[in-house]
């Protein structure tokens, strides 16, 4: 246990597994950071409670790389937007099988990691990109639950859009 | 990752199966199980088209993929983020860093405000749909024959999603744009007076209730009426008529409410205050003359248009007259009277200088204040050089909106000015012909946001111009040529059995006095102005063979 540094704290997964963690690492998350603000040090393990040990490993790897980019500072949002480019580690990082990807994704929005948090939706809205309906629905298992004729009728409605 | 990809290509090489029965096995949807909000911000990535196509996927994902505040951010990033660039770059002035950044209150947006009420939520897809199809001239057209056209021909004006029309065998009748195959109301000019006299010129203008439009008649006989139509409960009232003058037949109208400008034969310039809408103890009043002035300038084919700045009311009537050195040029005369109907100053400038392609330089003051009828246009201007902008020919109609001044001309092409106002000035700064249709140009109309339609004379053509862009790059001198303007495509209509093309040209009623030496082709019938358009929908009236009229609504939603 890191009780004797500062610079360390530790994490306690849902499956309970106890993970040391640099402290510069852990506040990549604002929630932790908050929360470390608020209350001063702490020498317990600190309860993650929705994450696994698999997923919270793989979150503080991407903190890690991550731990001297400077806070974003939610500006640059509508730039960030545009683009659903990812640089290439993020993009090597997020090579994962989708359950991981959406276990990151929930865990980057709980831990509230807002950069990673927008790669993950960045990594899901390219694998939507350009693709058909059908295929769509056949990449991440969703039910059809429209019946032909709306479905004909929504694709109707939404024509205008379509190239010419 | 390997695994995903394995699974994608399995499935590609399978013949597309109904994915049902590929599913219920071992995968799960993971990601409908996250929440509304993630999904969203997932969806906050994507394009239009990806979101179309989402919008098929589930009925969850319907809802969600037309999301008011997704579709509000496209918005903003297609059709606000864009212009903003641009009106930087053409003032040079400071947004900062040219850094203008997303925000959820429209009011911020440039121009934009209109959009914005308290009353009502704004569907932003359907807000970009619009404007998508505006961009790419996608419409509706509509169809409606008016039985036995009147002599002289019917008046037509739209105002906020109403047609009124004006003709003597019918009185004032008024139509939804939304649905222009039933009248919705109508009144015939009733009274003694009604029975010799004739409808020479029509206005609305939103009232001051948000559910009525005044609506004003302007008769052969120096009368006009004024009418009041509520639009929830779709009731037309007469409110009053204005007595007969000696002014002759009313020839013009502007209005913006409560005011009223009339233009008559004998070139009478009057502005009118209009008492208040359902304000019972004045209900029936009669209008209350602010203030009025002959003015000789007055030619056609001119446009009024009145605007109600802060403490002011601006008249403007723009004419056209013929200049030695020039050809065709504008006027543009300005009158600025207080609420009380003092007049404060009038102005006087021309296209002239601009023809020439002299910008101004702003002028330390121009004129006396409170000078009538300044006759002083900078005549002495040393023009050996012949001007860049020549028409030999008048212009067959003339719009203005300000900022916008356009006129169409025979010749294929439009040409805009655009018209400063400022306390100490008044000018024409830049013009520009406007390229792209490929016969004469019968009739333009601009708004104030900078939209102009124009029809060409064979009526086949009808064009889209956004006139923002183009105005911004007149001070860099780096004009660009290319095709600014969308041509209407109607997306219903068989161009192919339009027997009527043609025999249709172009000029404009008011017109039908100039003087024969001018090349009209006046033996053939003729399309009369396209008579107005608003955010979704552009009204045309069109002259057929054989005394058919035709009012034609293109709905771009």
């Amino acid at each position: 246990m890191a009780e004797d540094n500062q610079n360390m704290l530790s994490f306690l997964s849902n499956d309970g597994k106890t993970i040391d963690v640099p402290r510069d690492v852990a506040e990549r998350s604002l929630l932790i950071k908050n929360m470390l603000d608020d209350i001063g040090p702490v020498t317990e393990a600190i309860p993650i409670p929705n994450v696994s040990e698999n997923v919270l490993n793989k979150v503080l790897e991407w903190c890690t790389h991550h731990r001297s980019d400077p806070p974003s500072t939610g500006d640059e949002d509508d730039s960030r937007r545009k683009t659903t480019d990812i640089e290439e580690w993020d993009q090597k990082f997020m090579q994962v099988d989708q359950e991981m990807l959406f276990e990151i994704i929930l865990a980057a929005n709980y831990l509230d990691i807002k950069p990673l948090l927008d790669i993950g939706c960045k990594t899901v809205a390219n694998m939507i990109k350009g693709k058909s309906p059908e295929e769509i629905r056949k990449t991440f298992n969703i039910q059809n639950d429209f019946t032909p004729e709306e479905e004909d009728q929504i694709r109707r409605e939404n024509e205008w859009a379509e190239d010419r | 990752m390997p695994k995903r990809r394995i699974d994608n290509e399995l499935s590609k090489s399978h013949p597309p199966k109904r994915l049902r029965t590929t599913t219920s096995g071992h995968k799960t949807d993971h990601l409908s199980s996250l929440s509304n909000e993630i999904l969203l911000h997932i969806l906050s990535f994507l394009s239009i088209p990806s979101l179309l196509t989402c919008q098929r996927l589930s009925r969850r994902f319907r809802a969600l993929s037309g999301d008011s505040e997704l579709w509000k951010r496209q918005y903003f990033s297609k059709w606000v983020r864009p212009r903003a660039r641009r009106l930087a770059i053409a003032r040079r002035t400071s947004f900062p860093q040219s850094k203008f950044e997303y925000s959820p209150r429209v009011s911020t947006w440039l121009d934009h405000g209109h959009l914005d009420r308290d009353d009502r939520i704004t569907n932003w897809k359907r807000q970009y749909q619009l404007r998508h199809n505006w961009s790419q001239g996608t419409c509706r057209v509509t169809e409606v024959e008016i039985p036995q056209p009147p002599r002289p021909p019917i008046l037509v004006t739209f105002c906020a999603g109403f047609v009124f029309m004006a003709d003597s065998h019918g009185g004032l009748q008024v139509w939804s744009a939304e649905s222009p195959e039933s009248r919705k109301a109508g009144l015939t000019f009733a009274g003694p007076e009604s029975q010799s006299s004739t409808p020479t010129a029509l206005t609305a203008t939103c009232g001051l209730e948000t559910n009525s439009i005044e609506a004003v008649v302007g008769f052969d006989d120096g009368r006009f009426s004024v009418y009041t139509m509520d639009t929830k409960r779709l009731f037309l009232q007469l409110r009053f008529s204005h007595p007969r003058s000696a002014h002759g037949a009313i020839t013009a109208m502007a209005s913006s409410y409560p005011y009223l400008l009339v233009v008559s034969k004998h070139k009478m310039l009057s502005l009118y205050k209009l008492p208040l809408a359902f304000d019972d103890s004045s209900w029936s009043e009669d209008a209350q003359l602010v203030a009025s002035l002959k003015a000789d300038s007055i030619l056609s084919p001119m446009s009024l248009f009145v605007r109600v700045a802060r403490s002011e009311i601006i008249a403007s009537i723009v004419y056209s007259f013929f200049h030695l050195g020039c050809g065709w040029s504008l006027g543009i005369q300005e009158l600025h009277f207080d609420k009380t109907g003092q007049q404060i100053r009038s102005r006087l400038t021309t296209t002239v200088d601009t023809q020439h392609g002299v910008v101004p330089l702003p002028k330390s003051r121009y004129g006396q204040p409170s000078a009538q009828e300044q006759e002083s246009i900078d005549h002495a201007h040393p023009s050996a050089l012949n001007p860049a902008i020549l028409h030999q020919d008048p212009p067959s109609s003339v719009s203005y909106s300000h900022p916008y001044l356009l006129t169409s001309h025979a010749d294929n092409t439009l040409t805009v000015y655009l018209v400063v106002s400022t306390s100490d000035d008044l000018f024409v700064k830049g013009a520009q012909r406007l390229w792209g249709h490929t016969s004469s140009v019968s009739a333009v109309q601009v708004s104030d946001r900078g939209k102009a339609v124009s029809v060409s004379s064979h009526g086949g053509e009808v064009r889209i111009w956004e006139l923002e862009n183009l105005i911004s790059s007149f001070g860099s001198q780096k004009v660009s040529q290319g095709d600014k303007s969308i041509k209407v495509r109607p997306e219903n209509q068989r161009r192919s059995q339009d027997g009527g093309i043609g025999s249709l040209s172009g000029v404009r009623r008011r017109e039908l006095s100039l003087s024969p030496s001018v090349d009209i082709r006046s033996k053939l019938a003729h399309v009369r102005d396209c008579v107005g358009f608003d955010d979704e929908r552009l009204l045309l009236v069109r002259d057929k063979e054989y005394g058919t009229q035709l009012l034609e609504l293109y709905d771009f939603t």
